[in-house]
């Protein structure tokens, strides 16, 4: 038969074996439909090595084999085109190439079971011009610069992560210490109990004493997060803790407590972690030997359980039962962590076990305490400019808040919103450039692939820069940096302001992203005043009118300006030294903050010295005090409105949200649908519209959509698909069947009748197959097509096959998009 | 159209039929990921209509199934083809849009740098979308990825030692290692065969290399295939993908495969970075070892093999099936006729001496799939012929009188 002449690398053998129900064992038949190589030869060892394996495990074997180099290929044989098939691609693992620095080199190995090289080449026709060495110069540099790339986004996430980290481990510091000097302290008492002796040691028997020396401590951490994967971050915090403090720390989930495989999986686990070297059978002597082989025995050995509720209880129990009867010999210490009250353990555990518990509990921070440090160290206070647009913050918001609930996929989203802006914004190496501090050199674009005059373009086209700075035709690095520097400058001040809200609003439950979402608002009412770019500060007078009427909004800014208006004089204090940290950049608000802390502290000592005198007051005094109180009042509210005045005049004068600076792009991240895209994969959604809409996907001329009709050209799986959408949740086989083989049928038909349509398309291959091919399909291959497009169906998970119950109907799995 | 912003609940019947065979659930305690998550965020109208419109399909097509007449067809009226020439017939169909999947396939090559950007930043890649995916992804590999070592697991094939990858895995990344270090290691290498997989992992793991940024990156087609669908092969892999010079790229094509994986897996093991990249070829080898529907489950082709399979009997074995068929026709909703009857029936017609002889009868039945036992609700031992009535009349006549 004809060969397609594409660039085949491999043998392609199409090898389908099949049991003959009747035969059994004596007579199996192999064909091999289709087999085709560059050079004509066949590798006959692979195409035999392929059956065996696939034959042994799918319940066939082949016992003949008719010598491959003699097969013929059959014209029009499914290995045409692009889907083209490995002849080991039944193998369960393939080594596809190993590393190489030289493109060409490229070894291939299966392990000893076949060897084979090959490469798919979708290209069908690469430019035939180009020079080889131009390529190869030009691929590299790609390589070069994305590498760049990828040391520059590296540099901006690590900074912005192990900060993240830091705060997370700081949260939790004092929490961590307290369960140390915990352990200590059941630690002393367990050895208290008494220390085996040598020879008690060495016996492979626990040591008995007491009832109360059976006891294990145990210390609850109640981790108050939605989701356990937050836990597994605190408790590797505190294994890391623990250990620095000499304990012996082992980690054991949940998925060890399962009661597949019984008590024996966690003690290996168990034992993986401290003993060295290979273990053939795990048992708890193992672990006393080891304890007893330390250095020195004053440390404990702790266990950290991290969800305990999910543990299978009867293993867990039985776990419980064994240390408790050689703590003396291996004083370990149980550390659980419980997600929802310290209920837990009483509702999973067997009162026997509940009883060998001495457990204390421990509180970690809660989530959205947790949540706020993250955001502040993320957005609000970090080292690197990355930042995020409105719409994207309002997405992670909603992605936290309603979906995920778990910091750890709030900082993962985080990491692929900067990646995603390192690989799509070209200027995102500025971003680098902005960690590195270099404010007085314009940026090096040229080690990332860029030209100077190529960046500046690129800087210059941005929208934002162009709706605010056409007027500037000076179009130089000196503007550009100006432009970046200003850019960097206002980011500041914008965070300085979230800030000071944020301290004044922290009593009050807030979440700081809520807040956060709230000052990016590009179109927000405080935002108005600053027109895209524009540098000139409003008068005070226009906004201060424009704010007053805004000022009935609702809105935690507002709320922050009011609340400032309420403080009582401590608290106000407490803020306006915060306040005071905060400012330090912006002289011109540093210096009010600082002149309102000295006439705080002022009516602080008059306050106090009113104290004092309150208690040797008398009745004729009283009326003088009560003047002196009002006094100190009214210092007070006008100290407030000093205060409120001040934020409102922050918030209208520096809180510019980043997307109302010019060259904002940079630095800011605003692609949300790309991030949702990645973040959230909708499988059983676009599984079905892409089998629904394959047209827009696909773009042939054949099957345009007109209206619902299902056209005879559409892939099979479509079509059969479209079809199941008028049955229930079962489908008769017969039926579909049916009206599939008339969609199929009905080409012909309209072959038949719109020749004269057919023509005005483009001649597609399709096409004139139709128009030409006027003998109907044979059943055969409509009922192929048929047992094809139900076990694609099958692949995707839409359609189940029949049970012995109902063995003439499919079950759908999936209903409409 | 355009897409939403989060995928609508299944309905939770879903749940029990997770997988198209129905035996392998996923792990009780494991809770779906994000994916399937209760979306609660701005919907808007549109969406709101879209999310009303999914559940009212569900529940249309369940009214549908109930209420509605079933048509009674069975699938032998379809009048199935000889096996043979059916399978014949779907090895050489012809590919539809081959042009135009051609140019698809083409049009993903753009995304390339993109990819191996996400995949150097620590990203594991999942593609999905209606096609195999098995070709755009070695061909990105072969492509995009020559520097690192790649390794192929498909996931389609019905069983994978997890065991022997990760010491191919182990190899390849010794080697690697090697090749950067031109002077030779420090310490002598353990056969990776006999390391435990605790072992393995920490080699994959560890800080040996000067380079932190090579890797070895792994390729799994279909990691939602048969193949890998336990539960301990998905904890594996998981722990396998995050490992630091393991990169992992894998295809899913079920609808429920997101199912496989609790949170802990998805967000910091896997990583999953999510693609959509349909490209509508043809599950060629993702679907070789589904039964075609028309092939196997047809009356007409089993009565008729079974009857091959008889003829080649003994006159009296042969007779002696036709008296269990006989029964089985008169007496349709019993298990099967006990052995002691048949034992009596065939005596009585001379058909066999002894237990022993009806036995041996009984066992090359057996062997040949043609009879199968079960126990009545008397505890009785039952034999029956696992075949409909109808393909049980067309198979008598076949037979010796």
């Amino acid at each position: 038969g004809s060969i397609e002449t594409r660039e085949v690398h491999s043998a392609v053998a199409f090898v389908s074996a099949r049991r003959e129900w009747l035969d059994g064992k004596q007579n199996e038949r192999v064909e091999v439909e289709a087999q085709k190589t560059e050079s004509g030869l066949v590798p006959t060892h692979l195409a035999l090595g392929s059956c065996h394996r696939g034959g042994a495990t799918s319940g066939f074997t082949v016992s003949e084999f008719t010598p491959a180099g003699k097969l013929l290929v059959p014209s029009g044989s499914s290995s045409k085109g692009l889907h083209l098939h490995c002849c080991c691609y039944m193998e369960p693992f393939t080594i596809l190439h190993k590393a190489s620095s030289r493109k060409t080199d490229k070894i291939s190995t299966g392990t000893g079971k076949s060897r084979t090289t090959r490469r798919i080449d979708l290209t069908a026709s690469l430019p035939a011009s180009t020079d080889i060495s131009d390529v190869n110069a030009a691929e590299s540099n790609e390589r070069h610069y994305s590498n760049m790339r990828m040391e520059a986004f590296e540099a901006v996430w690590s900074s912005t992560e192990s900060s993240i980290k830091d705060v997370l481990r700081e949260a939790n510091a004092t929490i961590f210490s307290e369960i140390h000097e915990w352990v200590r302290d059941s630690f002393d008492t367990i050895v208290s109990f008494g220390v085996p002796n040598f020879h008690e040691a060495t016996q492979p028997f626990p040591v008995v004493k007491d009832a109360t020396s059976k006891q294990i401590f145990t210390g609850l951490v109640l981790t108050r997060n939605i989701e356990f994967v937050d836990d597994l971050v605190t408790f590797e915090d505190l294994k890391q803790h623990l250990k620095s403090q000499g304990c012996h720390v082992a980690n054991l989930s949940s998925v060890d407590f399962s009661s597949k495989n019984g008590v024996g999986t966690c003690l290996r686990s168990l034992l993986g972690q401290f003993v060295t070297g290979s273990l053939d059978t795990a048992d708890i002597s193992m672990l006393a030997t080891w304890y007893k082989e330390q250095q020195n025995n004053d440390n404990p050995v702790v266990i950290i359980i991290d969800d305990m509720e999910r543990c299978c209880a009867s293993i867990l129990s039985e776990f419980i039962h064994m240390l408790s009867e050689w703590v003396l010999k291996v004083p370990a210490i149980l550390i659980m962590g419980v997600a929802t009250t310290v209920d837990a353990p009483r509702n999973v555990l067997p009162s026997n076990a509940l009883h060998r518990l001495h457990a204390r509990k421990f509180t970690f921070q809660s989530l959205p305490e947790k949540m706020n440090y993250v955001v502040e160290t993320a957005f609000v206070k970090q080292s690197s400019e990355f930042t995020i647009s409105h719409k994207t913050a309002v997405f992670m918001r909603n992605y936290f808040v309603h979906q995920n609930g778990s910091v750890t996929s709030f900082i993962r989203a985080l990491k692929i919103a900067c990646a995603q802006h390192f690989s799509t914004q070209p200027l995102c190496f500025i971003l680098h450039w902005f960690l590195r501090d270099e404010d007085n050199e314009v940026p090096q674009s040229h080690i990332y692939g860029l030209s100077q005059e190529r960046m500046l373009k690129l800087a210059f086209d941005l929208p934002s820069w162009k709706s605010t700075n056409n007027q500037i035709t000076q179009l130089s690095g000196e503007t550009l940096l100006d432009g970046l520097t200003q850019l960097k400058k206002l980011h500041k001040t914008w965070r300085m302001v979230v800030l000071c809200l944020y301290e004044a609003i922290k009593g009050e439950n807030v979440q700081l992203l809520d807040l956060m979402c709230e000052a990016l608002d590009p179109k927000g009412p405080f935002a108005s005043q600053f027109d895209i770019g524009s540098r000139v500060l409003p008068s005070d007078d226009s906004t201060s009118q424009k704010f007053h009427s805004l000022e009935k909004n609702k809105g935690l800014i507002n709320r922050a300006i009011r609340r400032v208006k309420e403080l009582p004089a401590n608290q106000l204090l407490v803020l306006m030294k915060a306040w005071e940290k905060h400012t330090v950049d912006v002289p011109e608000f540093h210096s009010e903050v600082k002149a309102l802390v000295l006439s705080l502290l002022k009516l602080e000592e008059n306050g106090e010295s009113l104290n004092q005198n309150k208690v040797e007051m008398t009745n004729t005094r009283k009326q003088a005090l009560r003047g002196h109180l009002n006094g100190a009042d009214k210092n007070l509210r006008v100290a407030n409105e000093k205060a409120s005045n001040l934020v409102d005049l922050m918030v209208r004068r520096y809180m510019c949200p980043v997307e109302c600076v010019a060259l904002h792009e940079v630095l800011c991240f605003d692609c949300v649908d790309q991030l949702q895209a990645a973040l959230i994969g909708d499988m059983r959604r676009r599984i079905q519209m892409d089998l629904q809409d394959f047209h827009a996907i696909i773009r042939c001329s054949c099957c345009s959509k007109r209206g619902s009709t299902i056209l005879p050209s559409m892939p099979d799986s479509s079509i059969m698909y479209t079809l199941a959408q008028e049955h229930g949740d079962v489908v008769n086989v017969h039926d579909w069947y049916q009206s599939f083989k008339s969609v199929v049928l009905s080409t012909h038909m309209v072959s038949k009748r719109g020749k004269s349509r057919s023509k005005q398309h483009s001649p597609t291959p399709k096409k004139r197959k139709t128009t030409s091919e006027l003998s109907q399909p044979s059943e055969a291959s409509i009922q192929a097509r048929f047992c094809k497009a139900i076990v694609e169906l099958q692949v995707t998970g839409l359609v189940r096959m029949p049970n012995r119950r109902r063995p003439d109907y499919l079950q759908r799995l999936a209903f409409g998009s | 159209r355009k897409a939403k912003l989060f995928p609508p609940v299944p309905p939770l019947s879903f749940l029990h039929s997770f997988w198209s065979d129905g035996e392998q659930t996923p792990e009780s305690r494991t809770f779906p990921s994000a994916a399937f998550c209760r979306p609660a965020m701005e919907i808007n109208d549109g969406e709101e209509e879209e999310e009303f419109e999914f559940s009212r399909n569900y529940f249309l097509a369940k009214e549908l199934g109930g209420s509605s007449k079933k048509s009674g067809r069975k699938i032998s009226d379809i009048d199935p083809v000889d096996e043979q020439e059916l399978r014949t017939a779907a090895n050489n169909l012809e590919p539809k849009h081959e042009r135009e999947v051609a140019s698809l396939m083409e049009s993903y090559k753009a995304s390339y740098p993109e990819w191996g950007f996400m995949l150097r930043t620590g990203f594991g890649l999942l593609m999905y979308g209606f096609g195999s995916k098995k070709a755009l992804i070695e061909d990105f590999a072969s492509t995009s990825l020559t520097e690192y070592s790649v390794v192929v697991i498909n996931g389609y094939v019905q069983s994978i030692n997890l065991k022997q990858v990760m010491v191919a895995i182990a190899e390849v990344w010794w080697d690697q290692l090697k090749a950067k270090r031109r002077n030779s290691p420090s310490q002598a290498q353990q056969p990776f065969n006999s390391r435990s997989i605790d072992d393995l992992l920490a080699f994959m793991d560890g800080q040996e290399a000067d380079d932190d940024k090579s890797f070895v990156c792994i390729i799994v087609n279909n990691i939602d295939g048969p193949g890998l669908r336990e539960p301990e092969s998905q904890h594996l892999l998981a722990r396998i993908a995050s490992c630091t010079h393991i990169r992992i790229i894998a295809s899913i094509d079920h609808v429920n495969a997101p199912l496989l994986w609790d949170k802990k897996m998805v967000h910091t093991q896997f990583n999953w970075y999510w693609y959509h990249v349909p490209t509508f070829a043809p599950y060629v080898v993702e679907g070789v070892f589904f039964p075609l529907i028309l092939a196997h489950s047809s009356t007409a082709q089993s009565a008729k093999t079974a009857a091959i399979v008889l003829q080649s009997l003994t006159p009296n074995a042969q007779s002696v099936f036709r008296v269990l068929a006989e029964y089985q026709l008169s007496h349709p909703d019993v298990e099967g006729m006990p052995i002691e009857s048949l034992y009596a029936a065939s005596r009585e017609r001379f058909l066999v001496s002894s237990q022993v002889t009806l036995n041996s009868h009984l066992t090359e039945f057996k062997d040949h799939e043609l009879v199968r036992t079960r126990r009545n609700a008397d505890g009785q031992d039952c034999v029956y012929i696992p075949l409909a009535n109808d393909g049980l009349q067309k198979l008598l006549p076949e037979i010796n009188p």
